[in-house]
Formats: structure tokens, C-alpha cells, sequence
């Protein structure tokens, strides 16, 4: 069973990996909601004992085994604050696309360098010979093709 | 009464109380009245200085505290005469120089058009660095002596970036701070290097159990760099000339009394270790007689005042380290000597420089002479201050070349031969500096001088010819210093003698040299501008240029790449963290660590589930569309709830169904809130390099197996806490165990996380509505 746990861990954890290296931010986020089940998975599966539920009075008796309650109760606040992030994750993503348009990260890369050249001829007025777009925004359009 | 003689007991303790207290207190001063910061700065460096002679003349004494016990670390300071020489030397010159930056700092302050506020600071660093100084001196813990060491890095950093609008003070500042500091690092290295070997970071403890070897020779080295660091020795000597940036009243105050005397301090508080090896007094003799050479060369070539008095201190320092390779009682007592009577001398001779900047608006020699006319008494009091340092007779400097010439005889003839040869380059330059300001053509006129910018000079020069009459006192507490460092007494007897014993016959075969140098100009003055250019060229300055380049280089280089996109900010947090886990798992044995763990017969719903779970995850790479995507995770979630359920665990199943409704609620409220049009160009997204992703998440995927089979491994304890969670859970009124650990016994992670749901609702609903609160 361990290794059965392990290779879960590490399949769901890798699916999560792939879909969080991808230029969709939507993706991004489903690789992160992936990411946290399998860690909870791995919290629930690292519980020490293996039995029956541990409510009072234990079927068994006193000696019985009961599963790990500690285990659960981490699973818990993993699975409380897996759900308050990606809420907060979609609003930010909302956010982005009525501001930008776009939920694609290399747009919002070369947006966001834009903004960062604008800020900085408006702090040094020499550097005015391109005004549309800097060569460090130019260079990340072109890899982004 | 016993809480009178605790009192008693924790006496040593005054002398770094007051010093250390000054700081603030002048900064406070400064903010309620910006006069005010000077002559309360002033008056806390002479209380210092009081308590340090009381606490001296009482007797000394150590306090020994608990710090951290557990790892060998202990607050213990001591007012040996090693630590009250330096104490009294940082108090006092303190005190003087403070007295002249009353007058000095408001005329700069001017000069540049500051506000007089920013007198503040000034002072509140230079006190910082008194007390620092008198720390250090007390300091008989390696790790409490780094910790005084660093501060006095931190103070001089403040102090050199002074005029900050500068940019060549600021970066003499940084360069001071990487040399003195990043060898600092290496004081600490050997001092646990010590720790590791001798179970003590007490230098008394240290000195009663070492045993030459490697460890000692290693550890000795490290804690020599920093302190030849700090001292400007060469090679690292480069960041003295430049620290000259800083205000006059620092420059004399770092080079005679605080940070390059920090650097010998050191040397004679670690002596007893180093004098065990023989190696590690030969490093030192070795770098002493380069510096005196490289500094007595450097100095006659250079033409700012300020620039001759940094390579002179470089030079006289490297008589101190000198003296203390040489070894032997001489040795170690004749360091001190040296220290005391330097820093009278230097002190006076860069308050001189400053005053006189201030008076004629000039810095080079070139440009100025015949000043006598116009200052007499400080020409008369520097030129009291140029003869002690030049070695004169009826002054405190010629003790200390006799004590020099004693310690190198001891050691043979080629010594003696050196240091006479250094005594007489002493005398030429000494003779450059004050000669090219006081002699010669000049205007005549009435100086128009402070008197506050002299008095200090004046008492400075005055102490070095009472030095000269009245030996006793000094010579005690240089006899004391010595025998703090030596560990036995070292009687030195400074004296005049009317004969022909082999250390006068050296001194004056050092003024004839001496003279024979000044008047022979013509002959070595290409060849001596040759060895300076020789070393711009090729010197250690080059090599710290080149590596402060190349780092900067490099943390450009990094920082592009990390802030280039938010994959690569992610990527720069979790590769590092892999490459971690990865030397985690590849150090950790491996044979019999891996268990692949038995399959029960009720097992085999659970492992079907495990299946659904990673197949789902891994259909989630391959769907393209969003709403699709939605429901393969969602429904990868609901699976997971029923491993949960099948592993005993209902609570968790429970929760687990209501977070992946409302994850699926949200991801589909998602997709309607944003247009169809953006999804679906999203969707065919061009994917890009896919194999380069799939083998990342491979690895990625593999770490995640090694990480977590290794985990679940690990065979379970016997006497779990889950069975006294079991057992607690009807105390706390409870059947469910789960409910009595989230309510209960772990309640406060649970408020935690209701507050980040707080939070998170807060978050969603301001970014919802454009950036305001609802």
C-alpha cells in the first residue's frame, strides 16, 4: 500500500507540476488545486495507524486501533486553505483579464515590462530614443511567437 | 548586603555600560536640539573614559553571564590591562576627538550646505563606535568579540559614507565594509573551527588547552585574516587610503584609537593561541615587514595630507604585527607600547591635517608650507606629535623604537637591520609631512583658527612629550597589556641610558638613515612613484574591482532571470528547493529504507480509487477545454474523498465533497464571468516546447516519489499520539477525536485558518469589485 500511496502522490503531483508550467493561467491554477490534493493525500496517507473511525467508543473496544486523528485534522485546514486560495487565485486571474484582456502569462509578462519602462523614462528623461517599448519587452514578444 | 556585593560583582560591566550608552544618548540629545548632540556626546566619552579608569584603578575584574549555555556561549567581558589600554585609548582619544568635531563638524556641515541636524548621526556613530571599541577590548568570548567586531564594521560603514551625496565616500565606505566584513566571516569560521575541537569559545579556556596542529594553525590563520584585514595590513591594505573620504575627525579617530587598532586588539587578545605555532608568528612577521615597507614607500610618494597619514598608519601598524611575530615578552608589551604611543601621534598629526584644510582650503603639500608663521602653537604641538612618531628622544616614540629594536635583536641581526631600516623611513616621511606644512616660503597673516580645532592637538602633542619625561604610567599599562597577551609578566623598562648599548647605537644609525633618505630625494623618488603605479596596476585593489564587478555582474544576470515572468519567480523558489530535497535524498542511505508496504484483502476498492485518482490527474494535461478541465478535476477531487472515507477518515470525505462542489462552482463561475471567446483562444493555445514541460514534470514527479515513499517508509512509532488523542477526546467533551483536536487541543490553528478565510473572502470581494472594498 505504501507504494501504491506513493505512486498516487507522485502522479497527481506531476499532472500539477505540468499544467503549472503552462502559459494558461487557468491551467496554472488547476496545477495548483492538483498540487494541494496531493499533498493532502499524502497527509492522510502518512497517518501512522490504520483502523476504524476514531469516534468514541471504539467498536473494538479500548485496545482498539483507531485511524490517526492528527492526520485528518492537518487534512482538514490543508483542504480549508486549498479552497480559500484558489478562490482568491480565480478572482486574481478575473481581475487580470478585465485589466488586461488576456489570461495568457506571457501577454501579462510583456505588459508588465512595459509598465516598468514607462515608469523608468518617467524617472530619467534621457532615455527617450524608443518610447513605444523597450528592448527587454521587445525581446520577450519575439520569444513568445 | 548581598545585593551590594552583586552590585560589586557586575563593576566591571560600568566602563561598557557608559560607553555603550553614549551613543544613544547623543542621538537623543540631537533630536530634541541638534546643538545639543555634541557637547552631550563629548561629555559621555570623557565619563567613559572616568569609569574606565576607576573600574582600572579598582582593579579590574570579570563578569562571566550565561549567553546561550547550551552552545558554549558565554557573556563574559574582563578589564585585563590588555582591554583597559585599548578601552582608555578609545575613551580617551574619543573624547578628544569629539571635543575638535564640536567645532570641525559644523564648519563642514556647512561648508557643504547641510542642515546642522544631520550633527546627530555623526555623533550617534562615532559613540557607537566608542562603545563597539570598548566591547571588543572587554570581549573574552570569540562570538561576543564578533559580535563587537561587526559593530565596529556597521559603525565605520555610517561614518566614511558620512558625506553621503558622494558617491566615492559611499563606495570607500562599501569597500571598507566588504574587506573588513567579509573576513570578519572568517573570524567566526575559526572561531568554530576552535569551538568544534576544544569545546570553548572562552580565549582564557582556549589558551590553557591548545595544542599546536592543524586545526590550530587553520583556525589561527582565519582569525589572523581578519584581524590584518581590519589592521589594513597588506594584502589587504587598499581599503585604508580610500577610507580617507570620510570627515577628518573619523579618519584620525579609525586610524589611531578604533578599527585598524580593532585589527592588533584582536592580535593581542588571540596571542596566546598563535604563539603556540611557530608558523603562524612567521605569517605575521612576514606581513608586518611588507606592510611597514609597502606603507613607508607608498606614504613618501603621496601628496594629499590625508593619503601620507593612511599609508604612515598602514607602515606603523605593520610594526605592531611585526613586534608580535617577533614574539617574546618584548613582543607582546612592545605592541602595546607601540599602540598607545601611534595613536597619541597619528591622532594629533590628522587633527593637525583637518585643521588645516579648514584654515587654508587646501589638502596637498604640494600646495602648502610655511605655515608656522600663521599657527604657531599648531605647528609647535603637531611638530611635538610628528617627533614622537619619528622617534625622537624625549618623547614617548622613542621608547617605542626601543622597545622595537630589543624585540628584534632578540630575534637576530637581519631584524635588527630591518627595523632600523623601517624606523629610518618612519623619520623620512614623518620629516615630508610636517616639514612640507610648517617650513618654507609662506604668507604671513594671523591664522584665523578655532581654538577648539587646536586645544585637542595641543594636549595630544602635549601627552606625547610628557610620555617622553614620564614614562611610568604608560609603560605600566603597556606592561599590563602585555601580560595580558603573554601570560606571564613582561617587564619592560623604557629608559634613557647614556652609553653605547646596541638599541641606542640603532636609533641613531636610524636618524642618520633617516636624514640620508630625506636628502637623497632625487636619487629614489622615480623608483619609489614606480613601486605605487606598480601597485595601482597590479595590487589587491584590482582584484576586489574585479570581483565586486563580477558580482554584480552575476546578481544582475540572476535577477533578470528570476524576475522575467511569474514561472521563472516560481521556478526560482522551487528549484533550489529541489536541488535540496534531491542532496537530502541522495545523502540519505538507502538500503532497507524503502518498504513497499502489504495490500490487505479489503484493500482493493482503495487501490481502484488510487487508479481513478491518477488516471483524472493525468487526463487533466491533455483536455483542452476549460470547462471540460473543470469537471476532470472535480471529478479526480470526489475520487479522492472516497480514499479519504476508505482510510477511515469521514470527517476529511466530508469536507473534501463540499470543497470540490465549491471549487467546481467556482472554476464554472469562472468560465461564464470571462467571455467564451477568450476560452477558446486560450484553449488552442499554441502549447510550445511540450517535451521540455513533460520531462520537467517527470522530474518534478519523480522528486514527489522519492520524497514521499522514503516518508511513508518509515516504520511507525509504537506508542503513537493518536492513542492519547483517543483518550483525551471525552475529557474535552467530545466523541469525535478529529472535532477535539480541531476545537480543542489545536485550536489556535484553527482560528488561524478561520482567518485566512476571513482574509481570503475580504481579497475576493475588493477584487471583484475593481480594486474597493464592497
Amino acid at each position: 500500500m505504501i507504494l501504491a500511496f506513493s505512486l498516487a502522490v507522485a502522479v497527481v503531483f506531476g499532472s500539477g507540476v505540468f499544467l503549472v508550467i503552462q502559459r494558461d493561467l487557468l491551467r496554472v491554477v488547476v496545477g495548483i488545486v492538483l498540487i494541494s490534493n496531493s499533498a493532502s493525500l499524502f497527509i492522510v496517507a502518512a497517518g501512522l495507524t490504520r483502523g476504524a473511525v476514531p469516534i468514541v467508543p471504539l467498536p473494538g473496544g479500548d485496545g482498539a486501533s483507531a485511524s490517526d486523528p492528527l492526520v485528518q485534522a492537518m487534512a482538514l485546514t490543508a483542504l480549508i486553505i486549498t479552497s480559500s486560495v484558489t478562490a482568491l487565485l480565480l478572482s486574481l486571474i478575473y481581475r487580470l483579464y478585465v485589466s488586461h484582456d488576456t489570461m495568457d502569462i506571457e501577454d501579462i509578462s510583456v505588459a508588465e515590462l512595459r509598465e516598468a519602462e514607462a515608469l523608468e523614462r518617467k524617472n530619467r528623461p534621457e532615455i527617450e530614443e524608443n518610447p513605444e517599448k523597450g528592448p527587454a519587452a521587445e525581446e520577450l514578444e519575439e520569444r513568445s511567437r | 548586603m548581598t545585593a551590594l556585593s552583586a552590585a560589586f560583582s557586575l563593576a566591571p560591566l560600568l566602563p561598557l555600560l557608559v560607553a555603550l550608552l553614549a551613543a544613544p544618548a547623543a542621538m537623543l540629545a540631537g533630536t530634541l536640539k541638534p546643538r545639543l548632540a555634541a557637547p552631550v556626546g563629548t561629555a559621555f566619552a570623557a565619563l567613559a573614559f572616568l569609569a574606565t579608569a576607576f573600574t582600572w584603578y579598582r582593579g579590574g575584574g570579570t563578569v562571566d553571564l550565561a549567553w546561550a549555555p547550551t552552545w558554549g556561549m558565554r557573556f563574559t567581558i574582563a578589564l585585563d590591562g590588555l582591554a583597559a589600554l585599548y578601552a582608555l585609548l578609545a575613551t580617551g582619544i574619543g573624547f578628544l576627538v569629539l571635543a575638535y568635531s564640536s567645532r570641525y563638524l559644523p564648519l563642514h556641515l556647512d561648508q557643504e550646505g547641510r542642515p546642522e541636524a544631520e550633527g546627530a548621526r555623526f555623533y550617534g556613530f562615532m559613540l557607537l563606535f566608542m562603545g563597539a571599541m570598548v566591547g571588543l577590548a572587554m570581549a573574552q568570548d570569540l562570538v561576543l568579540l564578533f559580535v563587537f567586531w561587526d559593530l565596529t564594521a556597521v559603525a565605520s560603514y555610517y561614518l566614511i559614507a558620512y558625506d553621503r551625496h558622494d558617491p566615492d565616500a559611499r563606495a570607500s565606505a562599501l569597500m571598507a565594509l566588504l574587506v573588513t566584513g567579509i573576513t570578519a566571516v572568517l573570524l567566526l569560521i575559526g572561531a568554530l573551527t576552535l569551538y568544534a575541537t576544544y569545546g570553548t569559545l572562552s580565549v582564557p579556556d582556549l589558551a590553557g588547552s591548545v595544542e599546536p596542529g592543524v586545526t590550530l594553525t587553520v583556525a589561527g590563520l582565519l582569525i589572523a585574516c581578519a584581524a590584518l584585514a581590519k589592521s589594513a595590513q597588506v594584502p589587504f591594505h587598499f581599503w585604508l587610503p580610500r577610507a580617507m573620504a570620510a570627515p577628518t575627525p573619523v579618519s584620525a579617530y579609525l586610524h589611531s584609537a578604533a578599527m585598524v587598532a580593532a585589527g592588533v586588539l584582536l592580535l593581542g587578545r588571540v596571542y596566546p593561541l598563535l604563539e603556540k605555532s611557530q608558523f603562524l608568528l612567521d605569517v605575521l612577521l612576514v606581513v608586518g615587514l611588507l606592510s611597514i615597507s609597502v606603507g613607508a614607500i607608498l606614504a613618501l610618494t603621496r601628496d594629499v595630507l590625508k593619503q601620507l597619514l593612511a599609508y604612515s598608519t598602514i607602515s606603523q601598524y605593520g610594526y605592531v604585527v611585526f613586534l608580535y611575530g617577533l614574539g617574546g615578552e618584548y613582543g607582546a608589551a612592545g605592541a602595546a607600547f607601540y599602540v598607545v604611543s601611534h595613536a597619541l601621534a597619528k591622532c594629533a598629526l590628522f587633527l593637525t591635517a583637518g585643521a588645516i584644510t579648514e584654515e587654508t582650503g587646501e589638502d596637498r603639500l604640494s600646495r602648502l608650507g610655511g605655515l608656522t608663521k600663521r599657527l604657531p602653537l599648531l605647528a609647535v604641538a603637531s611638530g611635538a606629535a610628528a617627533a614622537g612618531l619619528a622617534a625622537l628622544p624625549f618623547t614617548i616614540g622613542f621608547f617605542k623604537d626601543e622597545l622595537l629594536f630589543e624585540a628584534a635583536l632578540e630575534r637576530g641581526g637581519l631584524f635588527a637591520a630591518l627595523s632600523v631600516l623601517g624606523a629610518a623611513l618612519t623619520i623620512a616621511y614623518t620629516w615630508r609631512f610636517w616639514g612640507g606644512l610648517f617650513l618654507g616660503e609662506g604668507r604671513d597673516g594671523a591664522g584665523s583658527l578655532p581654538a577648539a580645532l587646536v586645544w585637542p592637538v595641543a594636549v595630544l602633542g602635549g601627552l606625547v612629550l610628557l610620555g617622553g619625561l614620564f614614562v611610568e604610567p604608560f609603560a605600566l599599562l603597556a606592561e599590563a597589556a602585555g601580560a595580558a597577551s603573554y601570560g606571564a609578566p613582561t617587564p619592560i623598562e623604557p629608559a634613557y641610558h647614556l652609553d653605547l648599548r646596541p638599541t641606542n647605537l640603532m636609533a641613531v644609525g636610524a636618524f642618520a638613515l633617516g636624514i640620508a633618505i630625506v636628502a637623497s630625494r632625487p636619487l629614489w623618488e622615480r623608483g619609489a612613484l614606480a613601486v605605487s603605479r606598480f601597485g595601482e596596476v597590479l595590487g589587491p585593489e584590482r582584484l576586489y574591482e574585479w570581483g565586486v564587478d563580477a558580482l554584480n555582474r552575476l546578481s544582475d544576470y540572476v535577477h533578470r532571470a528570476e524576475v522575467r515572468d511569474l514561472r521563472s519567480r516560481v521556478a526560482a523558489i522551487l528549484l533550489p528547493a529541489g536541488v535540496l530535497v534531491g542532496a537530502g535524498i541522495l545523502v540519505t542511505p538507502t538500503v532497507g529504507a524503502y518498504r513497499t508496504g502489504e495490500v490487505m484483502r479489503g484493500d482493493f476498492p482503495l487501490l481502484l480509487a488510487l487508479v481513478v485518482v491518477a488516471v483524472a490527474a493525468l487526463t487533466t494535461t491533455f483536455t483542452r477545454r476549460h470547462v471540460t478541465l473543470a469537471l476532470v478535476l472535480s471529478g479526480a477531487g470526489f475520487v479522492l474523498a472516497l480514499v479519504y472515507a476508505f482510510l477511515g477518515a469521514p470527517e476529511v470525505t466530508l469536507v473534501a465533497v463540499l470543497v470540490e462542489t465549491f471549487l467546481t462552482l467556482l472554476f464554472l463561475g469562472t468560465s461564464k464571468l470571462i467571455p467564451y471567446k477568450v476560452l477558446h483562444d486560450q484553449a488552442k493555445l499554441p502549447l510550445g516546447n511540450q517535451w521540455r514541460r513533460v520531462f520537467f514534470s517527470c522530474l518534478a514527479s519523480l522528486f514527489a516519489f522519492a520524497v514521499a515513499w522514503s516518508a511513508l517508509s518509515q516504520p511507525a512509532a509504537e506508542n503513537t499520539v493518536a492513542e492519547e488523542h483517543v483518550r483525551l477526546a471525552p475529557d474535552a467533551h467530545a466523541q469525535d477525536t478529529v472535532s477535539a483536536i480541531l476545537a480543542d487541543f489545536r485550536a489556535l490553528d484553527t482560528l488561524g485558518e478561520v482567518t485566512v478565510v476571513a482574509l481570503v473572502i475580504l481579497g475576493v470581494a475588493t477584487l471583484l469589485n475593481r480594486g474597493r472594498l464592497p
